[in-house]
């Protein structure tokens, strides 16, 4: 199970600079649609700039063996946000706003919601290979 | 043993990146909806377009609404009437008369407005006001040499609230003319609020709701719309998401002639404006955060407010026909007019964002 975290990190790296490039690449769009998002509506700016920042700094820790297990952490997070984020805007929100980037935005809502759950998952499991991995190696010492 | 403090901090991952999320909600929700923010949202597509009918001219404006029948009069031709059924887009020219000729009345500045089965006929120079049956289209003097007017919305049969200049303090009041057995005219001095000069800064638009149960005054250079009854009393004063409080006007006094004029173009916050039910819609051309310069271009912004609530609901866009802009808009039904140079626009309200209540939606998709 050496190889998870690490083939998780890759999968991750591709997707974050994917996913930051497709949105800086159109920033005002980016930023209009997600100023016209229920949920965010009044950080938007704000928004608008951490969200592909946050993503290139993940792709980037994600990519050293000294900093991967932190980076897979906030990786969770971040993807659990984006998640929490869809399911509040689909079952909260007034209306259903069109936004994310690239491909992505070809995806229904409830394939996206998979597609996160599936990475989240991948995550989940390369925290706890890393974990175990690391713990069985201090046992052993 | 050992995995334990994973499963604990990946438990805490979660759960805080959950909560951050709904927090942000939370926090946006309660901005957008309560707070100057200044921040529009638009939910796609509240209003669906059903047609636009070309009237030939660009001088109609509306004059009243009966169910699906809309009445449009033209300020280059006074005594006609336009009768357009939305249903079917059938037309019917209607000319009116009046009792007194034509001279005796400032024909340009002469306003009809219909409320079936009566329709009034007001020029606040002069100042006269006729009143007619819808049947027979034949008006009689109902006042005459009373008060003038600057501002005249019909409330119904024998009620007019108008828009005058106080004799005892020289600034613009609120008042209604009541017909019983004699003419009344109250002013209400307490409505309007003064900023600067009582006149200029005070100006705005009546709107009034098709049942004629409530009355909107909404103000031009500030962020601000009064709703009344049909008595004239003051049920709420609200403010839109525009910031600006204070008219944003340069007012110059004339001291030779007695008179004060506007030395700048003013800062115009509301534009027309529409009442039905609960919502008030204000047509805006300014900006909020993050919205696209050149949309001014292509359609013009309303704002819809739920005014017993005090709170912003959305906005949409009503897009400009062959490069007019909005000219004038009205709210009927479900159904939404739209005057826009030569072209009438019919709009379509969607349910779903009309009759739940804002802030509290609970729909799915």
């Amino acid at each position: 199970m050496i190889w998870l975290p690490y083939s998780v990190s890759i999968l991750y790296v591709i997707l974050f600079i994917y996913a930051a490039t497709s949105k800086l690449w159109d920033f005002r769009q980016f930023k209009i649609q997600l100023g016209q998002s229920p949920v965010l509506t009044a950080y938007a700016d704000w928004v608008a700039w951490h969200v592909p920042v946050t993503e290139y700094i993940l792709a980037f820790l994600l990519l050293w063996e000294t900093t991967r297990l932190k980076a897979l952490y906030a990786t969770l997070g971040l993807m659990t946000m984006f998640t929490t984020y869809i399911i509040l805007v689909l079952n909260f929100s007034d209306y259903v706003p069109c936004s994310c980037g690239g491909v992505l935005e070809d995806l229904g809502w409830t394939e996206h919601i998979a597609f996160n759950l599936f990475f989240i998952l991948m995550a989940l499991s390369a925290i706890l290979a890393t974990g175990t991995k690391s713990t069985s190696k201090t046992s052993r010492s | 043993m050992s995995t334990k403090p994973i499963y604990f901090k990946l438990f805490g991952t979660l759960s805080v990146s959950i909560a951050v999320v709904i927090l942000l909600f939370l926090a946006s929700e309660k901005q957008v909806h309560r707070n100057n923010a200044f921040t529009r949202r638009y939910p796609p597509h509240p209003v669906i377009k059903s047609y636009d009918l070309d009237l030939g001219y660009n001088s109609y404006y509306i004059a009243g609404i009966d169910k699906d029948i809309l009445y449009l009069g033209n300020s280059t031709a006074p005594l006609h009437l336009l009768r357009i059924r939305l249903g079917d887009r059938d037309t019917t020219h209607i000319e009116l008369s009046l009792e007194t000729d034509l001279d005796s009345v400032r024909t340009k500045i002469l306003n009809i407005q219909v409320l079936p089965p009566y329709f009034f006929a007001l020029d606040g120079i002069t100042p006269m006001i006729l009143r007619g049956s819808t049947d027979n289209w034949q008006a009689t003097v109902w006042a005459k040499d009373r008060a003038y007017f600057s501002k005249a919305q019909a409330i119904d049969s024998n009620r007019i609230a108008i828009r005058s200049i106080s004799a005892k303090t020289g600034r613009s009041v609120l008042g209604l003319m009541e017909r019983d057995d004699s003419l009344t005219v109250t002013l209400h001095p307490d409505i309007l609020e003064r900023k600067l000069d009582g006149i200029f800064d005070v100006d705005g638009a009546f709107t009034i709701t098709p049942d004629q149960r409530h009355i909107g005054y909404v103000y031009f250079y500030r962020n601000q719309y009064l709703i009344l009854d049909d008595r004239l009393h003051t049920l709420q004063k609200r403010s839109t998401i525009d910031t600006v409080q204070e008219p944003q006007i340069k007012l110059t006094s004339l001291s030779e002639k007695g008179t004060t004029e506007m030395s700048a173009p003013p800062l115009f916050i509301n534009l027309e404006t529409a009442l039905y039910d609960r919502y008030l819609m204000i047509h805006s051309n300014r900006l909020g955060k993050n919205e696209p310069t050149d949309m001014l271009d292509e359609a013009s912004i309303i704002d819809v407010y739920d005014w017993k609530e005090g709170t912003y609901a959305f906005s949409f866009y009503i897009h400009h026909v062959e490069g007019q802009r909005l000219k004038e808009f009205k709210l009927f039904g479900d159904h939404l007019v739209a005057l826009m140079g030569r072209h009438l626009s019919i709009y379509q309200l969607v349910d779903a964002y009309f009759t739940k209540s804002t802030g509290n939606p609970d729909h799915e998709k």
